[in-house]
């Protein structure tokens, strides 16, 4: 009886052990037959037949085919991007198509030292395609698209100081210009009406802040932001900026890239080491030394820099001192004095004394970001919906007339956190005038009162 | 031709020495299998034919145990790439996707197999209960059972940290809060159990050695009790047959062949040595069989799982950014449902009282009745209320898993607003 109850369990058994004998390779099959190993091997197949003599032939078929990886650990990452990429530093394989091919570009960026999620973003860690590359759920850096991936240079460059990325430069000339900062706080500067920006581009995707320049309402429902009204290049270069700002830090060694040259940081040491007080620069300046703007005419880069290091070597008997510079700085003001030769750039140099309290005024107007609100040139015509002004910010050109300086500076200090607005039963305007007490320091205080008493037109004094 | 072998290779010396027996191939090897083997620890040499049939338990304890034991493996591999600290706990969860052979599998299977544990120990408490089998003298096992469910709970919740993404770091965020609402030592105890006020790298080593040292030992320690106890306490519980059994020991006669004696010592009429004429069968091959049979069933569902659906990896947990609705692990989200109407009702009393009522109910009900058998009518009233406190929970875990949206309003799962959460 009991035989026969137990035989009926066999079949069972069989098909148990069938079944977790056939999941267990199921299993592994699936984990053998990995996307990156089909590139490795294709790798493997080409070396094979590139390879001219046995010996060759031999080694190429001895690669091994396995995980590749660059490890980080200083910035939190493991990029195994080379495990199907896995000919970047082979220029035999330029121009071929992805992902077995060459990546140009080594000297500046050594690939072992910065991987390529630093500059590409996207996950490092993954050896799928889709995940690597980050269209999958749960990873919010996918890869960045070519036409975007200057992005990533501000990770350690200055927006200003890089040439090779003209729509982040763009984009950050545009943001100082369009006086963002007046509204918004970014590395520690700037207004409280809008949110801070340190991190934004971390925040948002870059469809997000496309939209939210043209209309900030659209996407951020309540925003008091006015849109952004500027060429379509513009938003991009714009957006752009943002996504640069994430607010990631990078070590030491990936940030000291950024001090290497450009004739901005140059420009910067020149005007705050007064060079000026000896040397000329557009007619203007000391008669200590010779003028200075033609010196890429008569010297190379090589003796600049050399001079630099020790004016008596190379000319002897000088007066010049030898200035404590390090060998970035050096190297940073040897390019600025190079580009001097070009006439705009020398118009460019803000050396404060030589500048009239208009002209400062006007930069400190730019500094603060007034131009946010009030305009460029501080003509107005910034909405604000439901203010009693024609629902805009009115235009600053006829304040000399209606305040006295006193007046102006205690309304620039104290602000006016009330707009009266149009329509007691619509929503109060959302821009209103910040205090400014504590920030702008007197001096700048002087010269933005008298470049906004200069912005009155000549000849159309009212007088009532 | 493989049998013979095997014939062979045991009554050679080293066989021998190993197996003692062999393949049994009479009662007497049967029952010597039995008493000479290690699995007499665990089991008798014979038990009641009725104890092997499917529908008396559905097989769930040993499911459990096969689960714990899956899980005990395949959190042993894990532990041999995982790293409890949050970077590179978090890595490690994307090594084992992406580069360790079958790291993935391995992973899945963990998550699976602990999600079917807590399942299966409310299933199996559920059946315990309705066939009566916590009444004496099993009242004790039924209170180890209840800390088994403890501790599976306790180790569900512990692992879940582990992975270190914004799922595991909010559904801890929110459980140790629900934790934090008992009165007095509820603060104290999330603060112990966090190893500081918000859950952070402490909190994280904290989880992992309770995880993987302080809950596995206590769970192989009670576990060894439990079966052992069930054992002792003459097996599966079965409708006592008093009358039955008396009869026919009045006819009854002691078989002239049988040779064996007393192996066991065993509470009750259920060993019955000496009334032998039960239905009963020997535990070799008949237990024995189906206990292999259920492991392999069991590997096979939990492999099954394992392939084809992924364990979740959310992304690297973030502080400043919790998801809406954070939720606690599905078997909290009643008591976070509870707690969403009351905090102290919820996180509370509910739980409280529930958990003394578990605890106490072999010494409240204590009427022999309906022992062994399922839905016994002759206990409508206790099968009435705990029906009603089982329906009532999972209603209200459905509620909190599927029926809750942003700000814990009231949704439904196939609302688009979910989706893109």
């Amino acid at each position: 009886m009991s035989d026969t109850r137990l035989q009926r369990l066999y079949p069972w058994f069989t098909a148990s052990s069938l079944l977790v004998g056939i999941l267990v390779v199921v299993g592994f099959y699936r984990d053998r037959f990995r996307e990156w190993k089909v590139w490795q091997r294709d790798y493997i197949r080409q070396e094979t037949a590139r390879a001219t003599t046995p010996q060759e032939k031999d080694a190429a078929r001895r690669i091994p085919v396995a995980i590749k990886q660059i490890v980080l650990p200083e910035v939190q990452r493991v990029d195994r991007c080379v495990t199907c990429h896995v000919a970047v530093d082979d220029p035999s394989y330029s121009g071929l198509p992805q992902p077995v091919s060459y990546h140009p570009n080594h000297d500046q960026h050594p690939f072992d030292k910065f991987g390529c999620t630093i500059c590409h973003q996207g996950q490092g860690f993954a050896t799928t395609k889709q995940a690597a590359h980050g269209n999958v759920k749960h990873w919010d850096r996918p890869m960045l698209p070519m036409l975007q991936i200057e992005a990533s240079c501000a990770k350690c460059h200055h927006p200003a100081d890089l040439p090779q990325a003209p729509k982040l430069t763009r984009g950050h000339a545009l943001f100082q210009e369009l006086g963002c900062i007046g509204c918004h706080k970014l590395h520690g500067r700037g207004g409280a009406i809008g949110p801070e920006l340190d991190k934004v581009g971390a925040k948002h995707s870059p469809q997000w802040l496309t939209m939210h320049f043209k209309d900030p309402a659209a996407v951020s429902p309540g925003s008091a932001m006015p849109p952004v009204i500027v060429e379509e290049a513009d938003i991009q270069a714009l957006t752009l900026y943002m996504m640069s700002l994430t607010g990631e830090q990078l070590t030491e060694y990936h940030v000291s890239m950024k001090t290497i040259p450009g004739p901005r940081v140059g420009r910067q040491l020149f005007e705050e080491k007064g060079c000026v007080g000896c040397h000329k620069v557009g007619g203007k300046g000391g008669d200590v030394g010779p003028p200075i703007d033609d010196v890429a005419t008569r010297r190379d880069a090589e003796w600049i820099v050399a001079h630099f290091r020790d004016p008596q070597a190379l000319s002897p008997g000088t007066v010049m001192p030898k200035f404590d510079l390090t060998e970035h700085e050096i190297r940073a003001l040897t390019e600025f004095l190079l580009s001097l030769t070009d006439p705009g750039i020398v118009g460019y140099i803000k050396i404060p004394t030589w500048m009239t309290p208009v002209e400062r005024g006007k930069s400190v107007f730019g500094k603060y970001g007034c131009a946010g609100c009030h305009g460029r040139d501080g003509q107005g015509g910034v909405p604000n919906p439901n203010a009693k002004t024609a629902e805009q910010i009115p235009s600053l050109k006829y304040a000399a007339e209606g305040y006295t300086d006193t007046e102006l500076r205690s309304r620039i200090l104290n602000g006016q956190h009330e707009i009266t607005p149009m329509d007691t039963e619509r929503p109060p305007p959302p821009l209103y005038m910040p205090g400014w007490n504590g920030k702008i320091a007197a001096g700048e205080m002087d010269d933005l009162v008298a470049y906004i008493k200069s912005l009155l037109p000549e000849g159309d004094d009212l007088d009532f | 031709m493989l049998t013979r072998t095997w014939r062979k290779f045991c009554s050679s010396r080293i066989g021998r020495s190993i197996f003692r027996v062999g393949l049994p191939g009479s009662d007497l090897e049967r029952a010597r299998v039995g008493v000479s083997s290690f699995l007499l620890h665990i089991q008798p040499v014979k038990v009641q034919s009725r104890s092997l049939k499917f529908r008396t338990t559905f097989g769930l304890g040993l499911i459990l145990l096969y689960l714990f034991l899956i899980l005990i493996v395949t959190g042993v591999l894990l532990m041999f790439y995982y790293v409890p600290s949050p970077e590179l706990a978090y890595r490690s969860m994307k090594d084992l996707e992406f580069v360790v052979t079958a790291g993935m599998l391995l992973r899945n299977m963990h998550r699976w197999a602990a999600h079917l544990m807590v399942l299966g120990v409310v299933l199996h408490m559920c059946r315990v209960f309705y066939t009566g089998a916590y009444k004496p003298p099993r009242e004790f096992n039924w209170v180890i059972g209840v800390v088994l469910f403890l501790l599976t709970l306790g180790l569900s919740f512990t692992g879940y940290l582990l992975p270190w993404d914004q799922l595991a770091f909010w559904a801890i965020t929110v459980g140790a809060n629900i934790s934090s609402y008992a009165p007095f030592v509820g603060e104290k105890v999330r603060f112990v159990l966090l190893g500081g006020n918000v859950v952070g790298p402490s909190a994280l080593l904290r989880f992992y050695v309770l995880h993987v040292v302080l809950l596995p030992a206590g769970m192989a320690f009670l576990v060894a009790i439990h079966l052992w106890r069930v054992r002792k306490d003459g097996g599966l519980a079965r409708p006592a047959e008093p009358d039955l059994i008396e009869e026919e020991f009045a006819e009854f006669e002691l078989p002239p062949e049988k040779t064996y004696g007393l192996m066991e010592l065993a509470r009750g009429s259920s060993a019955a040595v000496g009334t032998a004429q039960e239905d009963t069968v020997f535990s070799w091959p008949h237990l024995v069989f189906r206990e292999i049979l259920l492991l392999m069933l069991t590997v096979a569902g939990v492999l099954v799982l394992a392939i084809f659906w992924n364990a979740p990896l959310e992304e690297f947990a973030n502080p400043a950014h919790p998801p809406n609705p954070a939720k606690a692990p599905w078997y909290f989200l009643g008591l976070q449902e509870l707690v969403a109407h009351s905090a102290f009702w919820g996180g509370v009393v509910v739980p409280t009282l529930l958990l003394v009522a578990l605890i106490m109910l072999p010494y409240i009900d204590t009427k022999p009745d309906g022992v062994g058998v399922w839905f016994s009518s002759q206990r409508k009233t206790a099968i009435l209320i705990f029906s009603i406190c089982l329906i009532t929970m999972t209603v209200l875990t459905v509620i909190g898993s599927v029926f809750r949206g942003p700000n814990w309003d009231f949704t439904v799962p196939w609302h688009p607003n979910v989706e893109e959460h």
